[in-house]
Parts: structure tokens; sequence; C-alpha cells
């Protein structure tokens, strides 16, 4: 019974995530209407980890100190009843039917092993949960890559329908089609750097359920293993009475692989709650209730591991500051072009924590994950490439959905003003300058109400030798905000005429082109 | 309308043309709405000068048939509140809407192929509302109903367009007044390349002969020009208040030469002042010597 209610809170968690990720668009006003980051909010990982690397708090913590204390009072109820990816992991997992042959790995030291690594590193500034973090490796693996890759598919079968053109057929698939569009299809097809690398990754953290079930929430997952030592002393405690004849029938069913059948030598702190064990009891002998007195095997990874975890947090902080990347990132890459609202270099990187909601929510798709343009800590970051799609000068869904406060929530004025880079043109491949072609499709489109690119009228000399009047574009410095508008809608292709750099971004003190 | 009245104007309608040259009343207030080629309604209400405007040039029955397919064609290209005139009027888009309808248009379609975000251009503009307040169908550009089409032109001979927009029953410009950077000013026959797909951009680089060939194939029934507010600087796209002057006027003509030479009025200059007018003129596409039209202006 407990089990049918667990399997619907597992549906229902699954599906508000679901449809909250399907909401991370714009629908054409200002505000997405629905608390879209709710469970990066939720998540206590990320919100330690965050308080330590950035040395500062932030404002929405409620849910996660909430979830803290749910698992001090019931224990990994957020593993076993809530968390998304652990619902993932139940569903694929139970394709795999029969018991293996072999004994379990029983490596859950492994990801206790990771979270010290992980807060040892953000203590000391470096802010890696992000890429390990389950929450945020959900949001980024289905933004950038299965969503993208879902809706391609879709639209593909759709279209094919649609140029057959078979009268009924095409009217039936253009309707079920609007209504896809209507529930779930994104406005337009996503496109992102490395979606096949992180889809594949995905699915290698899903396929790991075929090995064992729930292979990454027992043995990888950081939040997991947080959750577990503040469920050591929960005080919703599991008690098997006398009856149990030690059968082993809860062994394999015990989704956290806590031993549930070696009676006081099991581990509580991998107990996800998910009351399997109290189901198949042919004994009827387990019983889950406040206040008892029970034992457990003691949490003991073994001092050298955890000596050695606590080294490598440590280390690793210098050892991915040293690269040549980090050389040249930071002030001057001119590549590295941040969301509007970023915090200065350094903070946004203590902050960021991968998870791709500003990628999802950017209304161009012109934010795209980083490989070694942020340097190595800074992979799977955001960065706006304009050829992509610039930045809409009018939206702020990417502060507003950013959950560590990595990109801060702008008000329109401020957003307005804030300057991510700075146009600059190539005359060698502008067509008024180069090629004595008449274009303005920059001055167009540049959207600063005094138009941050101005015209200056030119005479020049085509090839047959006679004179042409035309204009030739400037960029105003202090005006342009390099939103990149002109980048992605100039004329020449592959390599603009016009393209943001870096420098001049509102957020760095040194990347300034211009006398303050 | 109801059918009682279509039916009795019709038979009328019907009865006076069957007898030429009768002195019947009603044929010559039709051949003095035929003869007027511009009409520039000013007033406070937009609603209320589209209309009179309309009105002016013979009512919209002269231009919208019963069962009609019409599409409307506003200036939706950009992410701005209306009181920016960057893009059309919503009022003005919803009033003639609505009087397609009422002259027995079976549907009404009002789409833009947006230059930035169209989610954002169709809701900041209003005009996603208000024209769907008044029964219009309004959409976002489906890549799919893109079709390389012929144009009977010099400089373009072949572009895709948007099938929807060329197949229409009748088809019905509303630009909004602005300055360009090229171009000078935007009017109606720029207002044309919202229908045209691929990278447009191009156009620009021989855009006068470009939008006469275009607004030869696309012909449109009526052109409505939006001068209720107009943008007079950092034009199409605007942002600055300053730069927004209130002159309370809706342009309707059929010419679509004359429209925009009469629109480059409004901004103190003159047909010949815009590129596209004068080839349009030489082209045959339409008179942009005011003084040979008969305009009305009326004030509402």
């Amino acid at each position: 019974m407990i089990r049918k209610i667990r399997i619907a809170a597992q549906g229902i968690f699954l599906l508000t995530f679901l449809w909250l990720f399907v909401q991370t668009e714009s629908k054409g006003a200002d505000d997405l209407g629905y608390p879209v980051k709710i469970f990066l909010d939720a998540d206590p990982l990320i919100f330690i980890t965050t308080i330590f690397s950035s040395h500062a708090w932030y404002d929405t913590f409620s849910l996660a100190v909430g979830v803290i204390v749910a698992t001090i009072i019931l224990g990994r109820v957020f593993c076993g009843w809530v968390c998304p990816l652990g619902t993932l992991n139940n569903m694929v997992g139970a394709l795999q039917k029969r018991r293996p042959p072999r004994a379990p790995l029983s490596l859950h030291w492994l990801k206790y092993c990771l979270l010290i690594f992980l807060i040892v590193a953000s203590l000391f500034s470096l802010q890696l949960t992000g890429i390990f973090d389950p929450i945020a490796l959900l949001i980024r693996s289905f933004s950038l890559a299965v969503y993208p890759a879902v809706s391609y598919a879709t639209k593909a079968v759709f279209d094919t329908i649609f140029n057959f053109n078979i009268p009924v057929v095409v009217n039936a698939s253009e309707f079920i089609y609007m209504i896809f569009k209507k529930l779930w299809l994104p406005f337009q097809q996503p496109f992102f750097l490395q979606s096949a690398f992180l889809g594949l990754l995905f699915l290698i953290i899903l396929g790991l359920n075929l090995l064992e079930k729930r292979f990454w929430c027992k043995y990888l997952c950081p939040l997991g293993a947080l959750l577990g030592v503040f469920s050591r002393f929960a005080f919703l405690q599991r008690s098997v009475s006398e009856g149990c004849n030690s059968c082993g029938a809860c062994t394999f069913d015990c989704q956290g692989g806590a031993a549930p059948a070696l009676k006081e030598k099991w581990h509580h702190t991998e107990c996800l709650l998910c009351m399997n064990c109290d189901d198949v009891c042919p004994q009827d002998s387990v019983r889950f209730g406040f206040f008892q007195k029970t034992q457990s095997a003691p949490l003991d990874l073994g001092k050298r591991r955890v000596v050695g975890m606590i080294l490598s947090g440590i280390t690793i902080v210098p050892l991915v500051r040293i690269t040549g990347i980090n050389k040249q990132a930071g002030a001057s890459e001119p590549k590295l072009i941040r969301p509007p609202g970023a915090l200065e270099e350094k903070q946004f990187l203590t902050r960021c924590v991968k998870c791709g909601e500003c990628m999802k929510v950017c209304i161009t798709n012109g934010l795209q994950p980083t490989l070694l343009e942020a340097g190595l800590e800074g992979i799977w970051s955001p960065i706006l490439i304009p050829r992509i799609g610039y930045c809409e000068y009018r939206c702020t869904l990417c502060g507003q959905v950013c959950p560590t406060g990595a990109i801060r929530k702008l008000e329109l004025p401020e957003k307005e003003k804030v300057k991510i880079g700075l146009a600059m043109i190539d005359k060698g491949r502008c067509l008024p300058y180069a090629h004595a072609t008449p274009c303005i499709v920059c001055q167009e489109v540049c959207p600063t109400p005094a138009k941050a690119i101005w015209l200056e009228k030119a005479k020049v000399m085509n090839g047959n030798g006679s004179e042409l009047n035309l204009k030739q574009p400037h960029v105003d410095l202090e005006l342009c905000i390099g939103c990149g508008l002109c980048e992605a809608k100039c004329p020449i292709l592959g390599q603009p005429a016009i393209y943001i750099t870096s420098n001049g971004e509102s957020r760095s003190k040194d990347n300034q082109l211009l006398l303050p | 309308m109801n059918r009682r009245d279509f039916l009795k104007t019709t038979i009328i309608t019907g009865a006076a043309f069957a007898l030429p040259g009768s002195p019947n009343p009603l044929i010559k207030a039709l051949e003095a709405a035929e003869k007027t080629d511009l009409v520039a309604a000013h007033g406070l209400s937009p609603a209320a000068i589209t209309k009179t405007a309309i009105d002016g040039l013979g009512g919209i029955k002269s231009f919208i048939s019963r069962g009609d397919i019409v599409v409307v064609k506003p200036n939706i290209g950009w992410d701005r509140l209306p009181a920016y005139a960057a893009t059309t009027n919503p009022e003005v888009v919803s009033t003639v809407v609505a009087l397609c309808y009422a002259a027995g248009a079976k549907q009404v379609k009002v789409f833009d192929h947006s230059v930035v975000d169209p989610r954002r251009c169709y809701k900041q503009s209003g005009i996603s509302a208000a024209a769907t307040a008044a029964g219009g169908i309004v959409s976002f550009i489906d890549e799919r109903k893109f079709r390389d089409m012929k144009l009977p032109g010099v400089v373009l001979k072949s572009w895709p367009l948007y099938t929807e927009a060329v197949e229409a029953d009748k088809f019905i410009n509303i630009p909004i007044a602005k300055t360009h950077g090229l171009s000078t000013l935007t009017l109606g026959m720029k207002n044309l390349m919202g229908i045209m797909g691929s990278s447009r951009g191009r156009i620009h680089q021989r855009i006068d002969g470009s939008l006469v060939d275009l607004a030869m194939k696309v012909s449109p029934t009526l052109i409505i020009l939006d001068a209720v507010r107009i943008l007079t600087a950092n034009g199409p796209q605007g942002g600055d208040l300053a730069d927004v002057k209130l002159l309370n006027t809706v342009v309707a003509g059929r010419d679509q030469v004359a429209v925009d030479a009469y629109g480059a009025t409004l901004f103190g200059l003159k047909g010949s002042d815009i590129g596209c007018v004068v080839a349009g003129n030489k082209a045959g596409l339409g008179t942009m010597d005011l003084a040979k039209l008969k305009i009305k202006r009326i004030n509402v």
C-alpha cells in the first residue's frame, strides 16, 4: 500500500518536474508565470556548496532547508519519493526483471568520497557541484540533449507527413502536431553545442541501471550522500521484528542497496524509504515508526579515504586553475560573452552550477554551454554565441531562472543598459566597405533607443569605375551593449562582418576599452 | 449587416448596374467613391479614423466579398510596446479585422515575419491580443509555408514567399509610418518584406527595385497606412518616446505608390525622396504625383 502511494508521489513529482521544465520557455511576456527552478531551490547540496564557494547567503533557501529538516526527521525521502532523476533511474531499473547472477558491487562509499571532495573544493572557492548534482545534471541533460533530440524527432515525423500531403492523414497529423506544440514541444527547435556528448553521458547514467538498479543513486550521487549523512539519526526508523527468518526476500527489492536483511547491521543511511522491504516481507515483520530504538551499521568510509578526498578537494583547486586556458580566460577572452546580469567572472564561477536553466530559457537559443572557453572549472557554463542567437533587448529571463544568482535578476531598465560586450566591424568583409555594395542591416536592427550603429555617407568606386553613394556603418562604443543582434542578422554568413567581443562588458573592471 | 440587408443591397446594386447611364444616385455615389484615390482620416480614435478612411474609399465592401479569405498584414516586426511606434497600432488592426468579417469574409488571417523573437513581438505589440479579440486568426510564421515563387521582377526573379499571403483572396497591407536607415522611410511597400522568407536582409543591397518587384507580385487590395503615431528617428526599431510623433492619422488607398508618396509628406518629405516610390512610379506600379490624385481629408 505505502509502496503504491510512493510510486504515485514519484509520478506526481516527475510530472511536475517535466511540466515546469516545459514551462521554462517564453510566451512573449517577460515572466514565465511558474516557479520553474523550484527543484534546484530545494537542492541542499547546491545550497550548501554555493554558500561555501561564494561566501554569500542567498535568499531562496527555505525549500533547501526544508529538505534537510525532512531528511533529519524522515530520512532520505527526497531520494526515494521526490527526486526526478531517482524516479527515472527507477523506471529504467524496472527493465531489469531478473535478479542478476552476481553480488551487488557495494560501492556506496564512492558517493561519500565524491561529496567530501565537492564540499572541500567548494570551501576553497571551487564550485564543481553542478557537474555531479542530480538536479543540475538532469536539467542540463534534458535542456541541452534529451528535449532537443525528442523535439527534432517529433518535428521530423510530422514534417514528413506534411510533405507527403495525403489529404485526410495530413489534417489529422497537423491537428496532433498543433496539440503537441501547445502542450510540450518547444516554440522553435533548440540547438546546442556538445548536445551529443551531454546526451551520451546521460544515457550512460540511465544505462547503469541495467548493471544494477539505481546505480547512480546508490554509488555516485553526491546529493544522496549528503542526505545520507543527514539521515543517519533520522527519527523515522525501521525495525524488524522477531518473526524475520532472514529469507532475504527484501534484499533484491531494496532500492538503496541497504542490506535490509541484515537486521541490525543494515545500512540506514542507504535507505530511500521506498518501503519495498515492508511490502515484500513474507513474514510481515518489517515496521517503520518514530522513536524506535533500532540499530544499524555505522557509516564508515575509513580514514584513508576521508583524508585522501580532503586532500584531493584541496589539490584540485590550483590544478584546474593553472591550465593555459586560464591565462587567456577572464578579462581578455573575447569569446567569453556572459549573459546579462552575470557576476564578475571569478564570482560567477563560484556560483554557476551549470544546470542549463538559462540556456533552456534563452529566447533566441544564443546561450550555449562552454567547453574550455571559461577554463576547466567553467565547463558547461553559459556563453552567448551571437551567430546562434543574440541577446533579446527587452528580455530578462536568464536572470530569473538562475538558481544561485550567478546571473542576477535584472529589472528591465537596468537590463537595457547592461553591456555584455561590444560590436566590432570587420571592414575587410563588410559590404559597404569592402565590396561597394549598399547594406545597413546592422544599423536597422540595432535595438538601443539611440542607435549604437551610425551610418556615414560615403562615395565609393565600384568595379566599373563609376562612383557610388552609400552608407558605411560605425559602432558607437558608448551606446553599444553587445547584444549581438547585428552579428546574428549580418548577411555575411559564416564569419560575419560585425561581431561581438566581451570587451567592454559591464561586469568587469579590467575588460574595458574606453576610459571610464 | 444581416442577410436581408445584403440581399437588398445586392439587388439594388445589380439593378443600378443594369441601367447604364441612368441618373441613379447610387451609381453617382459609387463613381465618386471610385474616383477618390486616397483618404487621410484624422481624429482621436484610431478605430474611428480607420473606418472613416475605408468608408471614404467606398467602404470595406468594395474590397472584401462574402466568403473571402483575407490576409491582414500589419508590422509586427519588433519587440516594442504600441506607444513606441515601431509596430502597427493594434486598434487599427483589430478594426480592419472586424470590418472584414462584417463584409462577410470567411477567414481573416493576421501574421508577420518578425525580425526579432516573434513571441515577444506578437505579445508586446498588442496586436496578437487585439486581432484575436476581433476574431482574427493570428498565427506565427510556419517555416514550412514558404515557397520559392517567381516574381514578375527586374531585380528579384524569384524568392521564397509565404504561401498563405500569396494565396489569400484579398491582401490588406497595414504598415506603420517610420524612418529607416536605408530606404529613408519604411511605409507600405517596405512592409511587404514581412512575407519574405530566407535571408531577406540581402535585399537591402538593391532595396528599391526589390521592393517594387515584391509589390507587383503581392499587389494588396487595400493599403492602410497607420500614422496614429509615427517614428521620426532611430527607426525602424525605435525605442525612445521622444522620437515618436502623434499624428492621429490613418491613410487608406489602393495605389501602393500613392499611399507611400502621401506617407512621405507626413515626415515633411516628398514621394520623390523615397527610392522605392520613385522606382514604383517608373515601373508603372502606381502614381507618386499627388497633384494628379483625388485626395480626401476627413476630420473625425
